[in-house]
């Protein structure tokens, strides 16, 4: 019973996390490859483990960058670029769309825009982290 | 789909070689990891050889394209190489390094799996 409640509970958290947009069709993609392969429970935990950890170190390289009196604008994109692919891959939608929108600001070189999208970009990370985590935490 | 090739994937985010190597697994692929450019052309500097290169575009130290002209450069002109990234305007910057495809990230089995099938077909042949 207890089990059951759980799955239903794990199955509202990723129908939640579909329809507010805030996962996409690569998400689905990577359960799925999840369900087909015998051998691969907890494929989908370690990417968003692996995700996680990822894009916190990146998000805390962009901020130290953007910290500086002279800010290495081609860096911030390189940082920026890598956190969009990598939440690409990992179907987190809100996050690979806040770094399209920081785009325009370190192409136009401007530091408060830049920080103005860190904001966001880190805001749309801590809610897909908090819902990964639980997540990883009803499956177990 | 069963296949017996030697996939080499260069790529240096740990997620996407995680998700793309599990993909190329997933069609029954060896796969070989190369975390950037360098460590690609090295691979076949030592005289590798592989049926399909799944490339990502920037990475330090070398990129993908500048690794794919090198490697094609050797006379590597055998081999499958498709380039991925998170870039849209990578396309060009792939298939004028010698790239036989470019798929725009993130990858999906439904693409993955019909390239795979054309090296089979290539290699049966």
């Amino acid at each position: 019973m207890a089990a059951a409640a759980l799955r239903a509970q794990l199955n509202a958290l990723l129908a939640n996390m579909f329809t507010t947009g805030m996962v996409d069709e690569q998400f689905q993609q990577l359960q799925s490859l999840q369900e087909d392969g015998g051998s691969a429970s907890g494929f989908v935990a370690e990417v968003a483990t692996l995700f996680i950890d990822d894009a916190d170190r990146i998000i805390a390289d962009i901020a130290a960058l953007l910290d500086q009196p002279v800010v290495d604008f081609d860096k911030v994109d390189a940082h920026v670029h890598q956190l969009k692919g990598s939440s690409s891959s990992v179907g987190a939608q809100k996050v690979k769309l806040a770094c399209m929108h920081f785009r325009q600001f370190y192409e136009a070189k401007s530091k408060e825009g830049c920080l103005m999208a860190l904001a966001l970009v880190r805001s749309e990370f801590c809610d897909v982290r908090n819902k990964f985590q639980t997540m990883m935490q009803l499956e177990q | 789909m069963a296949s017996s090739l030697k996939a080499l994937l260069v790529e240096d985010t740990a997620v996407d070689r995680m998700v793309l190597s599990f993909m190329l697994r997933k069609f029954h692929c060896e796969v070989i990891l190369a975390k950037n450019g360098k460590e690609d052309v090295d691979m076949f500097l030592e005289g590798n050889k592989f049926d399909i290169v799944v490339c990502d575009k920037d990475m330090p130290i070398m990129t993908g394209p500048e690794a794919i002209k090198k490697i094609r450069a050797m006379g590597a002109t055998d081999v499958k190489i498709v380039g991925v990234s998170a870039d849209d305007n990578a396309m060009e910057a792939f298939m004028s390094a010698g790239a036989d495809d470019f798929v725009p990230k993130p990858m999906r089995l439904e693409v993955l799996g019909p390239m795979i099938q054309e090296v089979i077909n290539m290699k049966n042949n």
